[in-house]
């Protein structure tokens, strides 16, 4: 016991003797002197302790961070921060560097600051701060090593381009060059710190030293120059007109001047003038080619492909010389139609035709010459002998042949060629391309008289040409397809220009169809038929514009090929079998567009019929061409032969299906409450509904129909809607109502129980059961529907049967 | 179709007479089956068809002959020596 009391007090006083001198005491009382700031007395400590505590390196740190962060002098902060940095190798407790790495970067980063200072704008110590930083714990300091980065290029983006300038400013070659590096050293460094500014100006400090140098530059994509300093971009562009002007780019500088240096300068003007120089330079030269190329024009050795140059560029020669010298430019224009004269017959002689169409289609308004016109047509029938017609051409080539014989003047001038007609007059009187003297002026060797053996048939030439021609197309044309093709488009285009040159009265110009498209004069014969329509109210004016259409959607024939055209859909629709078509055309609007025009609206009815009919012949089995009739009826105001077709065909196709049982009665029946309604006068229509009304009786009777309902209600309605035929016709139903009655009675059924009105029925009080309330039902509807007069007597009708 | 006037080797102008001739060269030459040198002997002889055989000839628009252009413009080299190529000089 006593042992343990000293044990104990020798305890206590170890504890008060050594607690001071303990590591974690001692960096206790570092950590308040750190607190109050007291930054070397707690570094003393910390030494002590800096083996002995793990956090005793972290703190020493701190401090020594604090003490660099507090120090004036440059000298003195690079010494403690340095001394930060120095720790990391003394520390051997790998638990220490931890907290360490964050403090010994915020030393680094304060050390990378003070050699930035230091740098000043010098390249080298800049590029090796840069090193420094890239190489540097940053840890937990990242973003202000990188800010720190950017300040040090965009400082080097500065500097480079500075430095830039002052070579450039020498004006040495060597030292421009070198300057282009520089400018690109500065674009580099500014693109990493964002510089926009330096580096829309390096690009144009570059592009202007490589001018300066003789170097080929392109401005065509750069985008930065225009955000360059404005008078970097006067100075490049002026430098890059004067490139253009060297290179012999005329047209390049003069845009250049125009899109960019469109100032006033005495510089810009001097510019001006040799560009405007160089263009009366270029005019007499062009002059003298056009003077060589008439000099080999008239001795015969301008080669076709020299003269169709020659031709093709005599526009653009002409346009070009009129800036310059207008008098000269209508001079070059002049000697146009020579050219094209030339070309064209040469094409034709040699039989080449394609070219010689494309020639004279390139002529403004070729077909208002009587000479070109007929040169088309000669062009065509030459295609066509030649065996040259194709799906690309045929439409040109027919088109244009049938305009230019169908044209009485292109044959009149045809006679002015002749040498041979000295004897002769020729008479316009059966010319197929007008109507009788519609021509203001004519030849005096032109007449309207009476034909004769002197007095030649200018029609009978027109129609020689055309069967020459059609000779040719149905005859040489070995593809058949095409050949179809070309008939086919001849026919067409042949009858719509006869039909416009019946039609029209005055002396206008006839073009077939595709020609007068093509050409853009289908409005003009369109506007012809339209006051032939207004003067006469002549449909078939309009009729003969259908086929010039376009874009004429306000004219009145436009209006008649729309209804004419809804009459085409309509029968479509009906060869289709598709009701819903002819639903959709049943509009007002339509009908009045139809109702509008007498040729169309009066043949409507018989269209519809015959094209019906057609369907029918083909196939008189068709149910689905039921409900298209109906729509059809539906459609028109007069629409009393489509009813008749609609009940026979409904009343054939009931019989021969009832027949065939592929229908039951009550289907028939509903058929044909649809063709007694459309036809309730029709004896046969009529006969066979009642018929079939029978027929529906006896299977109500028979218990061979589940439709009861149905087809009593349709027996209902037929009640209230019996005609004068029907109820001629309707003693089949009395005969059938006596028949049964009679077998009734032979079975010695009670006959009148089934007889509404019967005193004795209602007296001898016996009841009928539900196969006896059948009979009676089908009874009183046979009566009914039979129009039996009432008698008294129940077995009168009996009797009379 | 060959031109009757092809076939029977005669000018535009030609008169009945020379038709009538001109078929019998033609028969000797034997360029052309009896049967064409017959048809466009027919076709030269009937002044309708004839009229047809002569809208084969191009037309030829009245045009004047083209005479050299007189070019009042003169010659001239250009020289840009006289350019001031720093007439813009930015970096002043």
């Amino acid at each position: 016991m006593e042992i343990i009391l000293v044990l104990i007090i020798l305890g206590v006083l170890g504890y008060f003797t050594y607690h001071p001198f303990l590591p974690s005491t001692k960096y206790e009382k570092a950590q308040n002197l750190f607190n109050a700031k007291d930054y070397r007395q707690a570094v003393n400590i910390l030494n002590e302790i800096f083996e002995k505590h793990l956090d005793a390196p972290t703190k020493l740190a701190e401090c020594k961070l604090n003490l660099g962060y507090q120090a004036t002098g440059k000298t003195e902060k690079t010494k403690y921060f340095t001394e930060v940095t120095a720790l990391r190798k003394k520390i051997s407790n790998s638990a220490s560097f931890a907290k360490f790495d964050s403090i010994e970067a915020k030393a680094l980063f304060e050390i990378s600051k003070i050699q930035y200072k230091e740098a000043n704008g010098n390249i080298e110590k800049l590029n090796k701060n840069i090193r420094f930083i890239d190489t540097a714990n940053q840890k937990g300091s990242e973003s202000n090593f990188s800010s720190l980065k950017t300040k040090h290029f965009n400082d080097l983006a500065d500097i480079h381009f500075i430095n830039a300038n002052e070579k450039e400013k020498t004006g040495k070659s060597s030292d421009v060059i070198d300057a282009i590096q520089s400018y690109k050293s500065a674009s580099d460094y500014a693109k990493k710190s964002n510089n926009n500014f330096i580096i829309y100006n390096s690009t144009s400090r570059i592009l202007i030293c490589q001018l300066k140098t003789n170097q080929s530059v392109n401005l065509v994509s750069s985008s930065e120059v225009k955000k360059s300093d404005k008078n970097f971009q006067k100075e490049l562009y002026y430098r890059y007109a004067i490139q253009h002007i060297k290179n012999k780019e005329f047209s390049e500088a003069e845009k250049t001047i125009s899109l960019h240096l469109n100032f006033q300068s005495s510089n810009i003007e001097e510019l001006k003038r040799i560009l405007n120089r160089e263009k009366i330079n270029d005019a007499v030269k062009k002059v003298t080619e056009i003077n060589t190329s008439i000099d080999k024009l008239y001795n015969n050795t301008l080669s076709i492909e020299e003269l169709k140059s020659f031709y093709d560029g005599l526009d653009t020669v002409s346009d070009e010389l009129g800036i310059i010298d207008y008098e000269l430019s209508e001079k070059i224009a002049d000697i146009k139609p020579t050219l094209f004269n030339r070309l064209l017959i040469k094409n034709i002689e040699n039989e080449e035709y394609n070219e010689a169409i494309n020639v004279i289609q390139k002529y403004p308004e070729f077909w208002k010459s009587t000479e070109l016109l007929k040169n088309f047509g000669i062009c065509s029938y030459g295609l066509a002998a030649k065996g040259l017609l194709s799906e690309r051409n045929y439409k040109t080539v027919i088109s244009g042949w049938l305009t230019s014989v169908f044209s009485d003047n292109v044959i009149l001038k045809s006679l002015d060629d002749t040498a041979w007609d000295d004897n002769y007059t020729f008479s316009l009187a059966e010319a197929i391309g007008s109507n009788h003297s519609q021509h203001e002026a004519i030849p005096e060797n032109v007449n309207y008289d009476e034909v004769s053996e002197t007095n030649i048939s200018i029609g009978a030439t027109q129609k020689e040409l055309l069967q020459q021609f059609e000779t040719i197309i149905q005859k040489e044309i070995q593809d058949a397809s095409l050949s179809k093709l070309v008939n086919d488009f001849y026919d067409t285009e042949k009858e719509a220009i006869v039909n416009i040159i019946a039609q029209i009265e005055n002396d206008s110009f006839f073009a077939a169809p595709y020609f007068a498209i093509s050409n853009g004069m289908n409005n003009e014969i369109i506007s012809e038929l339209d006051k032939d329509y207004h003067d006469y109210s002549n449909e078939d004016a309009l009729e003969a514009g259908i086929p010039y259409i376009k874009n004429s959607k306000s004219t009145v024939v436009y209006q008649y090929f729309y209804a004419s055209d809804l009459i085409n859909k309509l029968k479509t629709a009906i060869n289709n079998e598709n009701k819903t078509a002819v639903k959709r055309i049943n509009s007002k609007n339509n009908k009045q567009r139809i109702e509008r025009f007498d040729n169309i609206n009066n043949s409507i009815e018989d269209n519809i019929f015959n094209t019906i009919s057609n369907k029918i012949s083909r196939d008189e089995n068709n149910k689905k061409l039921i409900p298209v009739m109906e729509e059809c009826i539906a459609f028109l105001n007069q629409n009393d032969k489509l009813k008749h077709q609609y009940s026979n065909y409904v009343s054939n196709y009931c019989i021969l299906n009832v027949n065939d049982e592929t229908i039951n009665n009550y289907e028939a029946l509903l058929l044909m409450k649809g063709a007694y309604l459309r036809s309730p006068n029709n004896p046969k229509i009529v006969k066979n509904f009642i018929t079939l009304i029978k027929f529906n009786l006896m299977d109500m009777l028979n218990d061979q129909t589940r439709k009861t309902t149905e087809i009593y209600s349709i027996l209902d309605w037929v009640k209230s809607n019996m005609s004068q035929t029907y109820k001629q016709n309707s003693n089949e139903l009395s005969k059938a109502r006596g028949e049964l009655l009679r077998q009734l009675q032979q079975a010695g059924t009670d006959i009148s129980l089934f007889d509404d009105s019967s005193f004795s029925s209602i007296l001898s009080g016996h009841s009928l059961n539900s196969q006896g309330l059948k009979m009676k039902k089908v009874m009183t509807y046979l009566k009914e529907l039979g129009n039996e007069q009432e008698s008294t007597n129940p077995l009168d009708t009996f009797t009379r049967l | 179709m060959t031109n009757p006037y092809t076939i029977l080797g005669v000018s535009q102008d030609v008169d009945k007479a020379e038709i009538m001739k001109s078929q019998m060269f033609a028969m000797k030459k034997k360029e052309f089956p009896l049967q064409v040198i017959a048809v466009a002997a027919k076709q030269l002889l009937d002044p309708a068809k004839r009229l047809a055989a002569d809208f084969m000839f191009p037309a030829k628009i009245k045009v004047k002959r083209i005479q050299p252009i007189q070019c009042n413009l003169k010659y001239k080299e250009i020289n840009t020596d006289s350019l001031n190529e720093n007439a813009f000089n930015s970096l002043k």
